[in-house]
C-alpha cells in the first residue's frame, strides 16, 4: 500500500518553506554561534569567577559582581573610559571635518581622479602599527623631527619632551590617528557624494542659493546616509583604539593616555588575571554593542528605510 | 607587531606542546632547554649543551629559543607550565620570576639535589629562596652601576649630592649636554632606578615582615631627589623619561652624558663599538649613596630552574650543574660580559682576563646589590610603582602622594591574594 502525501494546502506549504529555511540557515546560526556567542558567553562567566593565572593556590571561585566592582571602583578604569571618550570625540571630529574637505575637493576634480583617489588611500593602507612607529620617532625627543623642526623655524627654543607630558602626548597621538583614518571617511563621503543627482544643483542655483546654500540645504542632507556611516565605524573603531596607543605612548605618561582596551590588555594578557580582565572585556563589548546597535535602529530608520519606500 | 608575534608564538607553542611531550616519555634522557637565544648567546649556549651531551652519552638537549623580550618570555612560560607541559625541562628564568613560579607550584624545589648554596652571592640564593626553600640557581648576575667619564672628573661622586655638582659643572663647563642619564620609560627598568635611589636613603619597597614601606620618608626623598634632577637642576633631561637601556647608552656612547647608570653589558660595547665616543674615557663604580642609606645596586639577571612537571628532574639538574660549572661562566663572561654569580671567581685571574671591567669594581657592585621584593606578585607591585613612579616624575603628581597611592594599592593586592603579613 502505497503512502500518498496528502496535496499540500497553501498554509502547510508556507510552514514547510519555513522549516526548510531554518534547516538552510542552521550552519550559518551554528557557525555565529560558535565564534561569537560561545567565547561572549565564555567570557560572561570568565567574568563572575576569580581567575588568576598566575596564583593558581586561590583556585577559580565564583565571586559574583566582584570583578566588576573592582573596576567601577578604580581610578585608573574610570580614567581609562574617559580617555577614550575624548580620544573617540576628538579624532572622530577631526577625521570627519577633514574627510568631508577631502571628499568635496576630489568630488570637483575630473582630470587624474583616479590616481588622486588611490593617492589619497594611501595612509590607510598603511599598517597602523608602521605608521604609528614612524609618528613616534617624529616626536621622540630630543631629536626627532618635528622638534628639529620647531626649533629652526624659532617657534620654541625647549621643545616639549612629547612622550613624557600628560597634555601634549595626546597631540601626535591624535594627530596619527587622524592622518591614518582621514582617507577613509573621505572616500566613504566621496561616494556619498557621487550619489548626489546633479540636477538638484542645478535647480538650487536657478532658485538663486549661493554655493553654502547649496552644500548646507542640498549636499549635507543628502550626504547624511554617508556620514552617519563613516561616523558609526570611526566612533566604534576609535572607541576600541589599541594599536596606535600601545606603540606610542604604551599609554604613558602614567597612564594619562590609557585608554580601555590597552588597560583591558594589560590585565588581560600581562597581568594574567582572566577573571578581571575578562569583565573589562564584557562591559567594553556591551558599550560598543548597545552603542552600534542604537546607530544602526537610527541609521536603518532615518535612511535605508527611506529609500526602500 | 608584539601581538603578531605573540599569536606566532602561541600557535608554535601548541604545535610544539603537541608533539614533544610524546617523544619526551618514549626516551627518558631528552631534555628541552628554554632560554635566550640570539646572537652570541645563542653560540655560546648551543657550544655548552653540546660539551654537555658529549660527556653524558644518551642523554640529548633540544634548544628551545625563547623571545628575548622579558615580558613576552614571561607570558609563554606561564602559558606552558600553567598547562603543565612536561617540557621545557630547564628554564631559563628572571630573578623576579622564582617566587611566582614556586608559588603557584610551576618549578621544583632544588634542595633534595643539594646544590652547593654557598658557593653563591647570598643575595642571588637569597632572591632564588620562597618559603626558605631553593627553587633556582643564580646563572649570571646583573648589577645596576654608575658609568663615569674619567676625561671629565678625576674620580668617582661620593654622594648623590656630589654626583649632582658634578653632572651639572660637566654640563655647563665640560659641552656635554646631559649631565646624568637613566632609565626613566614607564617599565621595569624604572623601578630599579628608583630601588638604587631609594636605598641610596636607606628606604625599602618591602620590609622585612613584607610590609609595604615604599611611602616612608626615604621613599619620598629618593622620588624628589629623581624629579628634581630633571625639573629642577636639570642635570637628568626629562627625554630619558621615554628611555630603556638602548637608548640610554647611545646618549653615553655619543658622548652626551657625564653619568649614566646601566647594567654590565653595556661596557664592553661601549669599549668596543667602532662608533663609541667614550671608549677608553670612562669608568665604573658603585651607585652613590645619600644621607641615611647606603650605596644601591638592583640585583637583576637570570636563573635556572626545573620544569615541575619535568619528566627527568635528575637529568635535568645534572645539566643545571653543569651550565653553572666555572668554565661555562667564564666563557659567558668572556664573550659576552656577564658577570659570574660565584664570588670564588672574582679572585681568579682568568676572570681578570675575560671580563672587560676591573673585577674587584664587578664585586665591590656586586656585594651591595640588594633584591627586588621577593614575593610571587613582584609583577604587579612593579606595574602599580612604575606608573607612581612616572605620573611623579612626569609632574603629574606629587612624589609623596603617588608613593602614598602605590603603597595602598599595593598592600590591598597583597592582601588580596592572601600574601600580606597578619596583623598589618
Amino acid at each position: 500500500m502505497s503512502v500518498r502525501r496528502p496535496q499540500p494546502d497553501a498554509a502547510g506549504w508556507r510552514a514547510e518553506e519555513a522549516r526548510l529555511g531554518w534547516w538552510l540557515t542552521l550552519p550559518a546560526i551554528a557557525t555565529i554561534g560558535l565564534v561569537a556567542v560561545v567565547p561572549i558567553a565564555w567570557t560572561l562567566w570568565e567574568s563572575v569567577h576569580l581567575h588568576d593565572l598566575r596564583m593558581p593556590w586561590l583556585g577559580r571561585p565564583f565571586v559574583g559582581p566582584a570583578n566588576y566592582i573592582e573596576a567601577l571602583t578604580t581610578a585608573r578604569f574610570r580614567e581609562a573610559v574617559g580617555h577614550t571618550l575624548i580620544f573617540t570625540v576628538v579624532t572622530v571630529t577631526l577625521e570627519l571635518g577633514a574627510g568631508l574637505a577631502l571628499a568635496l575637493a576630489l568630488n570637483r576634480i575630473v582630470r587624474a581622479r583616479g590616481v588622486l583617489r588611490t593617492a589619497v588611500l594611501l595612509p590607510w593602507a598603511v599598517p597602523t602599527v608602521v605608521s604609528a612607529l614612524v609618528w613616534r620617532f617624529m616626536f621622540e625627543s630630543p631629536a626627532g623631527v618635528v622638534n628639529g623642526l620647531l626649533v629652526a623655524a624659532g617657534l620654541t627654543t625647549a621643545p616639549p619632551t612629547w612622550f613624557a607630558d600628560a597634555t601634549a602626548a595626546w597631540l601626535p597621538l591624535c594627530l596619527a590617528d587622524v592622518w591614518k583614518t582621514t582617507p577613509f571617511v573621505a572616500v566613504v563621503l566621496l561616494a556619498g557624494l557621487q550619489g548626489i543627482d546633479r540636477s538638484l544643483y542645478e535647480s538650487a542655483q536657478v532658485d538663486g542659493a549661493g554655493a553654502w546654500r547649496q552644500f548646507t540645504d542640498v549636499t549635507l542632507p543628502l550626504l547624511k546616509p554617508a556620514l552617519f556611516v563613516a561616523c558609526l565605524f570611526r566612533v566604534l573603531d576609535a572607541f576600541r583604539v589599541f594599536d596606535v596607543v600601545y606603540v606610542m605612548t604604551g599609554g604613558g605618561p602614567g597612564t594619562a593616555t590609557e585608554p580601555i582596551a590597552l588597560y583591558t590588555f594589560t590585565s588581560l594578557l600581562q597581568n594574567l588575571r582572566f577573571g578581571y580582565g575578562s569583565a573589562l572585556s564584557f562591559m567594553v563589548f556591551v558599550f560598543t554593542f548597545a552603542g552600534a546597535l542604537a546607530c544602526l535602529r537610527w541609521l536603518a530608520g532615518d535612511t535605508l528605510l527611506d529609500r526602500a519606500r | 607587531m608584539n601581538r603578531r608575534r605573540h599569536v606566532w608564538w602561541l600557535g608554535l607553542v601548541t604545535a610544539v606542546a603537541g608533539v614533544l611531550p610524546a617523544c619526551g616519555r618514549a626516551d627518558p634522557h631528552v631534555l628541552t632547554f628554554a632560554g635566550s637565544a640570539v646572537g652570541r648567546e645563542a653560540e655560546i649556549i648551543r657550544r655548552q649543551l653540546e660539551r654537555f651531551q658529549a660527556a653524558n652519552p644518551g642523554v640529548t638537549v633540544e634548544l628551545r629559543p625563547t623571545p628575548d623580550a622579558a615580558d613576552q618570555r614571561h607570558q609563554l612560560y606561564v602559558q606552558w607550565l600553567n598547562a603543565r607541559a612536561p617540557d621545557p625541562d630547564v628554564l631559563q628564568i628572571d630573578v623576579v620570576w622564582t617566587p611566582e613560579f614556586a608559588a603557584a607550584g610551576w618549578i621544583l624545589n632544588l634542595d633534595p639535589f643539594g646544590p652547593a648554596t654557598e658557593e653563591f652571592f647570598p643575595a642571588a640564593i637569597d632572591a632564588n629562596r620562597w618559603n626558605r626553600s631553593l627553587y633556582a640557581l643564580p646563572w649570571f648576575i646583573d648589577v645596576g652601576m654608575l658609568y663615569w667619564r674619567t676625561d671629565l672628573m678625576s674620580e668617582a661622586p661620593r654622594d648623590l649630592e656630589a654626583l649632582g655638582r658634578q653632572a651639572i659643572r660637566a654640563r655647563d663647563h665640560a659641552g656635554v649636554p646631559y649631565g646624568f642619564v637613566w632609565q626613566g620609560a614607564r617599565y621595569e627598568g624604572l623601578v630599579t632606578v628608583f630601588l638604587e635611589h631609594l636605598g641610596a636613603y636607606g628606604g625599602q619597597i618591602l620590609d622585612a615582615d613584607g610590609r609595604v614601606v615604599v611611602d616612608s620618608g626615604a621613599g619620598v626623598k629618593a622620588l624628589t631627589y629623581m624629579r628634581d634632577a630633571i625639573d629642577v637642576d636639570r642635570f637628568v633631561p626629562p627625554a630619558v623619561l621615554t628611555w630603556q637601556e638602548e637608548q640610554v647608552r647611545f646618549a653615553f656612547q655619543d658622548g652626551q652624558a657625564a653619568f649614566m647608570r646601566n647594567w654590565p653589558y653595556a661596557y664592553a660595547l661601549l669599549e668596543e663599538s667602532p662608533d663609541s665616543r667614550v671608549a677608553g674615557r670612562f669608568a665604573v663604580a658603585p651607585m652613590p649613596a645619600a644621607e641615611g642609606g647606603v650605596g644601591t645596586a638592583a640585583l637583576g639577571g637570570s636563573e635556572l630552574a626545573i620544569n615541575a612537571y619535568s619528566g627527568d628532574p635528575a637529568t635535568a639538574y645534572l645539566l643545571i650543574d653543569y651550565l653553572l660549572g666555572e668554565e661555562q661562566m667564564l666563557e659567558r663572561a668572556r664573550l659576552i660580559g656577564q658577570y659570574p654569580s660565584r664570588p670564588a671567581m672574582f679572585d681568579t685571574p682568568a676572570l681578570a682576563d675575560a671580563l672587560p671591567v676591573r673585577r674587584d669594581d664587578a664585586r665591590r657592585v656586586i656585594e651591595r646589590a640588594v633584591p627586588r621584593p621577593v614575593t610571587p606578585v613582584y609583577s604587579q607591585l612593579s606595574e602599580i610603582l612604575q606608573v607612581a613612579l612616572h605620573r611623579a616624575l612626569t609632574q603629574q603628581q606629587e612624589p609623596d602622594a603617588a608613593l602614598r597611592e602605590a603603597a595602598t594599592a599595593m598592600q590591598a593586592l597583597l592582601q588580596r591574594v592572601r600574601l600580606a603579613p597578619s596583623g598589618s
